[in-house]
């Protein structure tokens, strides 16, 4: 790692994270035990499992909290990879001083996602430290499930030709944190926080699935970024093509971000073959989340390999790069 | 969204004849060109010049570095957001942040006032920096803490005027720049009259334009019009929004607030004029008063050529550290610091031709 410290621009998602997440692998990889980079693991055995950590600030926002959050993240990273979420571990970090009902609040809204799901908590643990060590708390989930699909969804799987999907709009769960943390009110704007196991189970039977990844820290810029990257070939988008409601749109305007880069919680991306494109939207778009489900690029061989270019509203072409760093909001 | 942007690419191609370089100003613009493709879509005979627009970019080093000595010596220093991975040779605000100093990202000037508030007993300073489009909501927070008489709120201001900046590069022989596209937002603002100077001194067209791309494209248009027919003038494609004398309210503001200082800026040097001061009257709550604070402009680093790029000059693949040693993860000059920086706007949208 080229940097001294460690910034807020390592956690953002983006090139930096990945620098960072390559440097802490190090030591596993030179004994020859590290993972692969995908959402979740596959085990021996038929089973899929999940870490993810959740810090958010504010811990209750439009569309969800903290608790909600990191159910809704732990599954989603199992149900990518085609396995069911069945059993959560939760630890928690609380820092002296926060009331316990409004940790016990996101218990409940856990709880309630946890049940939604048929997900059993199977194991857990607290810790309590001294006020300032961290701010609130932080929640950390591990997730665990049976494998449902007899082929293997990853990025290695990804093959010229595929239509590339999005489920729903893009950059909500972003948007709202952001409208909430700069104070900057949207009506109508909430996180798309929510499961997709319910949505993405329907679509294991279909051989065309070769890949899925929920947008997350990132969004959906940086999934197809890593995608394209990872598979040596040429993505392009169409940009009226992605679905960004007109919310996330005008609260980007104000902030100077773009939607494409925006966290979402809800929203996964799909590579699928030629053959089963319309049968995935068809299912998809029966599902009260996946509405706004739309085909919005191709894989192909073209040049520059590697790479995602987006076909713009104006019939102009460009590049879609990763993003670096902490994505702040602009002065003007 | 309906678009006319194909249809005015096409009227372009046709009354383009002659090939001419345009300077969009505004990092704004630049960032909306590079975003919806625009330069892919334009006759050859089009070439487009990123300006020095972007008030991150432009910030220079020695500015940073007050900034920075303000929060070593424990006071809380609030800031927008980009300016944050700014470096200087002591480091940038998000640095400091990381090592446990106070310094905290506002999206508007007002915040500062609550900052003051929730903490009394200590300094609280706002970085105010940018044009003309966020000098008034600096002005509008001195003015504000001094009718609250507020002890603890002060503002380091290095907020700096646009017509200088475009003039000098009005005046350019190297640059030879056939129109300017002037951003909306600053004229919204200032009014036509501050740059008449373009098309009556140096019979260069100026068109004010807002900024998605059909705005941008019209105003490409009206350029290449103006230029082709040998009419230079100053005119806007940005409908009411831009009326001809300003906004009343915040020139008053602006003037009452401040007055005009030479300034540093980064990679073009001290410009006349070009700076926004606080007033004596106001000098309560000038930080560098206050702190006893001697800006002194900071030099580029080595082999950093973001004054060229700033001017126009060069294009950033031109400069030797682009992509190599200068990449928005480890950025060398602060045009790539930014995301409307040129050499960042490069970065991100740009992969040689093919793209």
């Amino acid at each position: 790692m080229k940097e001294k410290t460690i910034t807020l621009g390592h956690g953002s998602g983006g090139r930096q994270s990945t620098e960072l997440v390559a440097f802490l692998l190090d030591s596993f990889r030179r004994r020859g035990i590290g993972p692969e980079l995908e959402d979740a693991a596959l085990l021996p055995g038929g089973y899929a499992m999940t870490t993810d950590g959740f810090t958010v600030s504010p811990r209750r926002f439009p569309g969800g909290d903290i608790g909600h959050l990191c159910v809704c993240g732990c599954a989603n990273d199992l149900a990518v990879r085609g396995a069911s979420p069945d059993f959560l571990g939760i630890s928690l970090v609380l820092e002296e001083g926060i009331s316990p009902e409004e940790v016990s609040s996101y218990m409940e809204s856990a709880a309630s996602t946890c049940a939604e799901l048929g997900m059993t908590l199977a194991a857990g643990d607290t810790k309590v430290v001294p006020s300032g060590a961290v701010e609130g708390m932080i929640i950390t989930g591990c997730a665990f499930g049976q494998i449902r699909t007899p082929r293997t969804l990853s990025m290695s799987s990804i093959r010229e030709g595929d239509a590339l999907l999005v489920t729903t709009s893009v950059g909500r769960h972003g948007a709202a944190i952001a409208s909430a943390r700069f104070n900057l009110p949207v009506e109508g704007l909430l996180s798309d926080c929510a499961p997709l196991w319910p949505a993405l189970s329907l679509l294991l039977h279909l051989e065309g699935l070769r890949c899925m990844r929920d947008c997350t820290r990132g969004g959906l810029g940086t999934v197809l970024c890593e995608w394209a990257e990872a598979s040596e070939l040429h993505f392009s988008l169409d940009e009226d093509s992605i679905p960004v409601s007109f919310q996330v749109k005008s609260l980007c305007d104000v902030l100077g971000f773009d939607p494409l880069y925006m966290a979402c919680e809800g929203c996964a991306a799909l590579a699928v073959a030629p053959s089963d494109t319309e049968e995935t939207l068809r299912i998809l778009r029966q599902s009260p989340l996946c509405g706004d489900a739309a085909v919005i690029g191709r894989v192909s061989s073209a040049e520059p390999k590697g790479m995602v270019s987006m076909r713009t509203s104006i019939g102009g072409e460009r590049l879609v790069d990763m993003p670096w760093g902490e994505i702040l909001p602009r002065i003007c | 969204m309906p678009t006319s942007a194909p249809a005015v690419a096409a009227l372009l191609g046709k009354i383009s004849r002659t090939p001419l370089s345009v300077m969009e100003v505004c990092g704004t613009h630049t960032v909306s060109i590079f975003r919806s493709g625009i330069r892919s879509i334009l006759p050859p005979t089009l070439k487009l010049v990123s300006g020095p627009g972007c008030p991150v970019c432009v910030t220079d080093q020695g500015e940073i570095e007050a900034a920075l000595s303000l929060l070593d010596r424990g006071a809380v220093v609030a800031a927008y957001g980009d300016m944050f991975k700014v470096p200087c040779d002591g480091g940038s605000l998000a640095s400091k942040r990381s090592r446990g100093l106070d310094a905290r990202i506002v999206t508007s000037a007002m915040d500062v006032l609550a900052i003051a508030g929730e903490n009394p007993e200590r300094e609280v300073v706002f970085l105010g920096v940018g044009f003309e489009t966020t000098a008034p909501a600096t002005a509008a927070l001195v003015r504000e803490a001094a009718r609250r008489k507020i002890r603890n709120l002060s503002v380091l201001s290095f907020h700096k005027r646009t017509p200088p900046a475009v003039e000098i590069l009005a005046a350019d022989p190297d640059l030879r720049l056939a129109g300017f596209l002037l951003p909306g937002h600053v004229c919204v603002i200032l009014g036509h009259e501050p740059f008449r100077f373009l098309p009556e001194k140096y019979g260069i067209p100026g068109v004010i334009a807002g900024f998605d791309p059909d705005q941008i494209l019209l105003g490409l248009a009206e350029i290449v019009r103006e230029h082709e027919l040998g009419t230079p003038a100053l005119r806007s494609v940005y409908g009411k929004a831009v009326r001809k004398e300003g906004n009343g309210k915040a020139l008053r503001l602006l003037e009452e607030i401040f007055e005009h200082r030479d300034a540093p800026w980064r990679g073009l040097g001290t410009i006349p004029d070009s700076g926004f001061a606080l007033r004596k009257d106001y000098e309560a709550f000038d930080a560098e008063k206050r702190f006893s604070l001697s800006v002194k402009p900071g030099t580029l680093p080595p082999g950093c050529r973001c004054g060229e790029v700033l001017t126009g000059k060069i294009t950033p693949p031109e400069c030797p550290l682009f992509r190599s040693a200068c990449t928005p993860g480890s950025p060398v000059g602060p045009c790539m610091v930014s995301g409307e920086g040129t050499c960042g706007a490069y970065f991100r949208f740009y992969k040689g031709d093919s793209l």
